[in-house]
Formats: C-alpha cells, sequence, structure tokens
C-alpha cells in the first residue's frame, strides 16, 4: 500500500489496544457516490431524495428552504426519494405521489432550489426547468 | 465460509490516503473513492496480500486487538463490506 | 450563429455563438475587461439556440446548448439570455472540465493565500465573497474554484459574480461603484443580479494562489465556530465536486492533499457585517 501513515499496533505489547466490530447492520465503509451519475441515465428513472442525504436533520418549509427539525409549517423529511418523472409533473402542476397539496409544494420548491454539487442536483436539472 | 481464503487487494490497485480516524482509500481498477474506518483498516491489514480464512483472521485478530465480546456476525459483516467494496478479494 | 462573443475567463476561454443579438451585446459590456481565449482557440463552445426558427421572433425562447449538453432542459425567455449565456458556460465547466478539480466554492485571496468557501445554496458563498472583494481580498471566483491536482494551487475562475434575491440589495449597498448587470426577475432561481469582479481582480486573474482555509459557512445563525476534520472536508468536498469521481486518481490525490493540509472550519453567521469578522479573525489566527 502506497501508505501515509501506518496504524499496526505494536506486535507483543502487554496491553492490546481495544477494537470495536461493530454492529452486523454499522458499516465501517463509506463509499463517494458520484454526483453526476445519472447524467448518462434515463430521465425517467433518475431520483432526487427530499432532502438531500447530507442534510437529513433538517425540515422543509414552504418555499423549499431547509429549516431546524420540528419548525412549526414547516415539512418532515419526505420518505423516500422521488422520480424523475414524478418531478417533472410536479414541476409543471401537479403534486407528487404521496404527498398533500401543502407537502408537494414546499418539497418542489425545495427541489427548485437544488446547486451544483447536491445529490439529484443531475437529475432536476435534466428535467424541465420550472419557469414560474 | 470457513476454508474461503479473504486477501486484501493487491496494493498496486489502492491508493491510500490516512486521514484522521478514517482512511482514504482509492481502488484503482473501479475508480471507486472509499472511506474506512476501524475496524476495517486493521482487518485489511491482518490480511495483507497472503490472505487467511475467517478463522484465522479472528484468532489474530483477537490476539493482536482487545476485542471485547467477539461477535462472529459483526466480523462476517464487516468482511463482507470490504468484499463488496473490492478492497478484499475471496479466494 | 449569426452572433459570436468568445473571453477568457482565467484558464479556460469559451466561444458564446447566438441566434439573437441581445445575450451577446450584454457580454460584450459586461466582459469587456477580460482577455480573449488564449491563441483566439476557445476550450469550450456554448450556444444560445432557438428550438425552431420561428421562435427567434414569436416568445423568443432561449435554449442552451454547447460541447457540453444537459438533456430535456428548458428553455429560458429571451429577456434572461445573460443568464442562459453563463448557465451554459457553468455547463460546459461542469460536465466538461477536465485539467482542474472543481469545487463548487467562492475563493478570495490576499498575500498569496486562498480562502474557499463552500456550502449549500443560500450559505452566502457569493455574497460573502463579493463583500471580501470590495475589503482588500482579491476575488478569484464565485462558483468555481480550479484546483490544480499537480500543484495543489487555486486557479482563479473570476466569472461575473451571480447574486440572488435578497444577496443583490446586500451587495449593492455593501459594494458602491461596483458595477452590476441587469436585474434579471422571474428566473427559475428568483431575482439575480450580476456583479462584475474588479478591475484588479481581472488584471491578476493568471496568479494562483495556495490554499489556507476552507469554510463551511451557514447563514441566519448565532455566531458559532467549530473545527472540521479532514474525513469531513472531504466527504462534503467531494459533494460539492462536479469532477472529482470523473478525474480519478487525480481527484483523489488533489482531495486528499488539500484537506491533510487546509485546516477547516464551518461557521454560523446571522449577518455578513458579523461573518467578515469572523473570516478576518480566523485568518489572522491562523
Amino acid at each position: 500500500m502506497s501508505d501515509d501513515a501506518q496504524n499496526d499496533p505494536p506486535k507483543g505489547a502487554t496491553s492490546r489496544r481495544a477494537l470495536m466490530l461493530g454492529a452486523v447492520g454499522a458499516s465501517a465503509i463509506v463509499s463517494i457516490r458520484p454526483a453526476l451519475a445519472q447524467t448518462a441515465a434515463s430521465v425517467v428513472t433518475c431520483e432526487i431524495p427530499v432532502p438531500d442525504p447530507g442534510r437529513a436533520g433538517n425540515y422543509i418549509a414552504a418555499d423549499g428552504s431547509l429549516v431546524p427539525a420540528g419548525t412549526h409549517g414547516a415539512f418532515a423529511p419526505a420518505g423516500k426519494a422521488f422520480k424523475g418523472e414524478d418531478v417533472r409533473i410536479a414541476l409543471g402542476g401537479g403534486q407528487l405521489p404521496g404527498t398533500s397539496y401543502e407537502q408537494s409544494r414546499a418539497y418542489t420548491n425545495y427541489i427548485r432550489r437544488l446547486q451544483s454539487g447536491t445529490s439529484g442536483f443531475t437529475c432536476f436539472a435534466s428535467l424541465q426547468m420550472p419557469r414560474g | 465460509m470457513p476454508d474461503r481464503l479473504y486477501r486484501m487487494e493487491r496494493p498496486e490497485n489502492l491508493r491510500v490516503a490516512h486521514l484522521d480516524s478514517f482512511t482514504a482509500v482509492y481502488h484503482r481498477n473501479s475508480g471507486i473513492t472509499h472511506l474506512i474506518t476501524a475496524p476495517a483498516p486493521e482487518i485489511l491489514a491482518t490480511l495483507g496480500e497472503a490472505g487467511m480464512t475467517f478463522t484465522a483472521l479472528r484468532e489474530t485478530l483477537a490476539s493482536a486487538y482487545e476485542l471485547g465480546d467477539l461477535d462472529d456476525a459483526a466480523l462476517a459483516a464487516r468482511l463482507d463490506e470490504l468484499v463488496a467494496a473490492g478492497l478484499v478479494s475471496t479466494a | 450563429m449569426r452572433h459570436v462573443f468568445s473571453v477568457r475567463i482565467g484558464p479556460v476561454g469559451f466561444r458564446i455563438g447566438s441566434d439573437w443579438r441581445a445575450p451577446i451585446a450584454q457580454l460584450e459590456s459586461l466582459y469587456a475587461d477580460y482577455p480573449a481565449p488564449r491563441d483566439g482557440v476557445p476550450d469550450f463552445n456554448v450556444r444560445l439556440f432557438a428550438a425552431r426558427p420561428w421562435r427567434r421572433f414569436m416568445r423568443p425562447a432561449v435554449m442552451i446548448g454547447g460541447d457540453f449538453v444537459l438533456p430535456e432542459a428548458a428553455p429560458l425567455p429571451l429577456a434572461q439570455g445573460l443568464l442562459a449565456a453563463e448557465m451554459g458556460m457553468n455547463l460546459q465547466m461542469a460536465l466538461g472540465q477536465r485539467r482542474f478539480l472543481l469545487l463548487h466554492a467562492s475563493v478570495v485571496e490576499r498575500d498569496g493565500r486562498a480562502l474557499l468557501m463552500t456550502g449549500i445554496s443560500g450559505a452566502g458563498k457569493s455574497t460573502l465573497a463579493a463583500l471580501l472583494g470590495a475589503r482588500g481580498w482579491r476575488l478569484m471566483g464565485d462558483e468555481f474554484a480550479l484546483v490544480d491536482p499537480e500543484s495543489g494551487a487555486i486557479h482563479a475562475f473570476p466569472r461575473l459574480v451571480s447574486l440572488k434575491n435578497e444577496a443583490i440589495g446586500v451587495v449593492e449597498a455593501g459594494v458602491p461603484g461596483g458595477r452590476f448587470g441587469p436585474l434579471l426577475a422571474g428566473t427559475p432561481k428568483g431575482d439575480i443580479r450580476h456583479l462584475v469582479p474588479e478591475a484588479a481582480a481581472l488584471a491578476a486573474m493568471d496568479k494562483p494562489a495556495e490554499p489556507a482555509l476552507i469554510l463551511f459557512p451557514r447563514f441566519g445563525f448565532d455566531p458559532a465556530e467549530r473545527d472540521v476534520l479532514p474525513s469531513e472536508v472531504f466527504v462534503r468536498l467531494t459533494q460539492a465536486s462536479t469532477n472529482y469521481v470523473a478525474i480519478g486518481e487525480r481527484g483523489f490525490d488533489a482531495l486528499t492533499r488539500i484537506v491533510k493540509t487546509v485546516p477547516a472550519r464551518a461557521i454560523d453567521y446571522p449577518d455578513t457585517d458579523s461573518a467578515i469578522a469572523q473570516v478576518e479573525a480566523l485568518w489572522a489566527a491562523l
């Protein structure tokens, strides 16, 4: 390995370093997912999580901005990511599946505000951009 | 599972940078970057290129580290993860 | 393309062709003090075109094309043609840039060292960069930080600063004498107005800088600061990069070098005056 520093304990040391194996359901690996993985993929099957997994603790206000969890009048995160096709319909005035009218509007506003670098930006950018 | 040999991916296929409690690993064949944390780096170092069976790995880790309540299922989960990421191969 | 405009921004040259004169006229005016592409050869082409011949005249709608495109992107009204050109250039960089590692961040420089500010939209990256640029810092860019994978240096990419909604008023007040483009109201991202970087920033656009501090600003909170560990900086910067994966091992080497050598802080701030004070204090403490 072209390693910068070693983590091995000294062999034969009288006290051993503790090592946690973790739970079965936990993970010791974070794999970097490309933000533009969906550029070449079908628009219909690409997905947009609401909100971006990096901001999972936040709620979504009516105007689509992220606010602290539990903020009055704001909506909890959507339980699942939305398919590109559903988002396209919502951007055109329809409603996201499984959401109330206000929820759908808040989520749609969140999606409109997506910026380059967040998950789902490419999916969003490859959809019809909203006019209003 | 008992007889399978688990080996670390060949060093020339990896580029490694130690950051903090996480180590960044670039897997050349897949082009994917993984950030790994304990016990993954320790498992990789223990397996080495020569590789080990599950039983040998468990025993080597138990003698080198204070593992507390050693859980075979947890160790298997950590190994499976490393295999899925391409950082460990099964002979 | 009957109307053409070419410009160099830092190390990247663009050629923009348009079916309409108006956006080109605006680009010529706002980018008047920028150089031309090196040897006249652009790195990327952007096309502003009408989807159908009659759409040049009837409810004219600007489609964004170029060397790199996003499928099924909707057109913009002609009044927002300048925005279409800017988005077209962003798109070429986001999808086509391979020489530099791109980070979605604003960059300002002082004494040869660069401050990078990165984070989600609305965090204040462009606003703070514009204000610092008028307070003794050199603006190197408000959208993309270009990291040279071989040297680790940041190369300037000082496009027009893109200000949205409330930020417009803040920067108009904070940069008196600043040169602004037209107010583009009602765009998909709200109201937008562009600020031309100061002459000194344009004159120095070929001078790279060593990254010295990375900030993750968050607007609308009481002042607070915390250190950000290298592993967290690494993950957040990959999320802020459009080409980290595409440039492969060079990206890995560039990014690991940055997170191991450049300190990073997350700062919360309630208003821009507070943010600027926090930035100055953190910089002085380096």
